[in-house]
């Protein structure tokens, strides 16, 4: 495979407390592919999910061992700048949370933390993402009033576009279409064919045939191991291990 | 998680398709057997019974259609629904060549029987064969025994053509008498068709085993040689 590889884990345990959540997962995740994360509910998807841009750490009590590589640099590194890789690696979580601000403000919320003033600039910036979200002709003329106002489906691509506005090479979403009806669900799996092109996608979906339709890697976690990983034509319609299918096929009991 | 209704109305799917499989088996030896002791009854209920497996047919049209749209399955099941749609296609195809058999069996009862041409019964025994390894290699999922069968299909086109090429020969010898001869011609004819029936039906056959291994182990056998 000539794939660049983006992140190399290797040999990743995940604890919270005494409970091993991830168990020595060992995985390479494709530069400007998406790499879909499936599995019955804790399996650790969204733990490893999370792991890679460090989002864990919020929490009290966690442990990591092993090595989560990004472009060869371990993101646990103790001289890490956490702020700076959440940036370089953004996230889009199951739930749209807009900022309770105008949807403008949303989009440059980050970009202003990051120091920049200059309002054309910011202007530029704010469209292109909204551009790129797949949200600017809906929210054009209305870029002034509150994000709150717009539906679940505009919302999580306001999420996405705020989350596209700081530049980030890796995009997280965890769960991004579970609250949203087919044709939100839809636009966002559209765009994630777009995004794609430009980023690297790691998405975790109870929804199998949204992975089957979005991805291009597919990883099938079970139990807080990684049992499978193959392309995703493949391991939908030809899985190499038992279990695989016994999950996809719906035969687990 | 487990699939329950959905598993169950793919193992109905099977059923469904085994009792094609049978119909279309019965329909086949039997007109295997009323060519060969000439029995112009027999061949008449291969045509009545075609009606039944091409209802099935549509039947397995529908169940697999719906449970695609509503169930969207995945993996060995995904094969297993589109391999039981291609094989019920050529299963049907199978009882339709039957009926042609029976039809030419019908015209042959009504004449004097031609000398005897042994390639014709060996074609017999090898389509017979490969049909039924088909269907068994399908109910047991044996990809193994399905493997076996494409072999054979090169065997029942050689006997095919040994068959024309000795029916041509009772066409060329002289016999007296115009319409004697235009008797022997037309019999002989109607027997290459049958033959020609016979090694479509190896064909599909083929086609079966393959679609077996397709649904056991993901493979694509279909004109591997040829890509």
């Amino acid at each position: 495979m000539t794939d660049t590889i983006k992140f190399a884990v290797k040999k990743l345990d995940f604890y919270y407390g005494d409970f091993k959540a991830l168990d020595q997962i060992s995985m390479d995740i494709a530069e400007k592919q998406a790499t879909a994360l499936i599995g019955p509910s804790g399996c650790g998807k969204s733990t490893f999910l999370r792991c890679l841009n460090r989002m864990n750490d919020l929490i009290p009590g966690i442990r990591v061992d092993g090595e989560i590589l990004l472009d060869g640099e371990n993101t646990h590194d103790p001289g890490i700048d956490v702020v700076q890789l959440r940036r370089r690696v953004g996230m889009v979580f199951q739930k749209p949370n807009p900022f309770p601000k105008t949807i403008f403000e949303n989009v440059a919320y980050g970009l202003r933390v990051n120091g920049l003033k200059n309002k054309a600039m910011l202007r530029e910036s704010v469209e292109k993402s909204l551009v790129d979200a797949a949200l600017f002709d809906e929210v054009k003329d209305r870029l002034n009033q509150s994000a709150l106002g717009l539906s679940g489906g505009q919302q999580q691509r306001l999420c996405i576009a705020r989350a596209l506005a700081v530049k980030p090479e890796v995009l997280l979403m965890d769960e991004p279409a579970s609250a949203l009806d087919p044709i939100a669900t839809q636009k966002i799996e559209d765009l994630i064919h777009q995004l794609k092109k430009h980023y690297t996608i790691v998405i975790v979906t109870h929804n199998m045939q949204q992975a089957a339709r979005v991805s291009d890697v597919t990883g099938f976690f079970y139990m807080g191991r990684l049992i499978e990983t193959g392309d995703t034509e493949t391991l939908f319609t030809r899985p190499k291990l038992k279990q695989t299918e016994d999950y996809i096929t719906g035969r687990f009991g | 998680m487990e699939r329950q209704n959905f598993h169950k109305e793919l193992e109905q799917l099977k059923l469904t398709i085994y009792k094609m499989a049978a119909l279309a088996r019965q329909s086949f030896e039997n007109a295997c057997k009323a060519y060969l002791a000439r029995d112009d009854d027999l061949a008449q209920t291969i045509i009545d019974g075609d009606r039944d497996i091409n209802r099935i047919e549509l039947e397995i049209d529908r169940q697999s259609l719906r449970l695609l749209a509503l169930e969207q399955p995945m993996a060995r099941d995904l094969r297993m629904i589109v391999g039981i749609m291609r094989i019920s296609n050529d299963l049907e195809r199978i009882a339709d060549q039957s009926v042609n058999i029976a039809e030419r069996t019908i015209f042959l009862c009504q004449h004097s029987p031609l000398e005897r041409v042994p390639a014709m019964e060996a074609l017999i025994d090898i389509s017979k064969k490969m049909f039924t390894m088909a269907v068994t290699s399908f109910r047991d999922m044996d990809a193994e025994a399905a493997k076996e069968i494409p072999a054979m299909d090169d065997q029942a086109d050689e006997y095919n053509m040994q068959v024309l090429k000795s029916l041509i020969e009772v066409m060329a010898a002289s016999s007296p008498g115009f319409e004697k001869r235009v008797l022997k011609m037309r019999r002989s004819i109607q027997t290459i068709i049958i033959s020609r029936c016979l090694e479509r039906i190896a064909d599909m056959s083929t086609n079966i085993a393959e679609h077996v291994v397709f649904i056991a182990e993901g493979v694509n056998l279909k004109h591997i040689q040829k890509l």
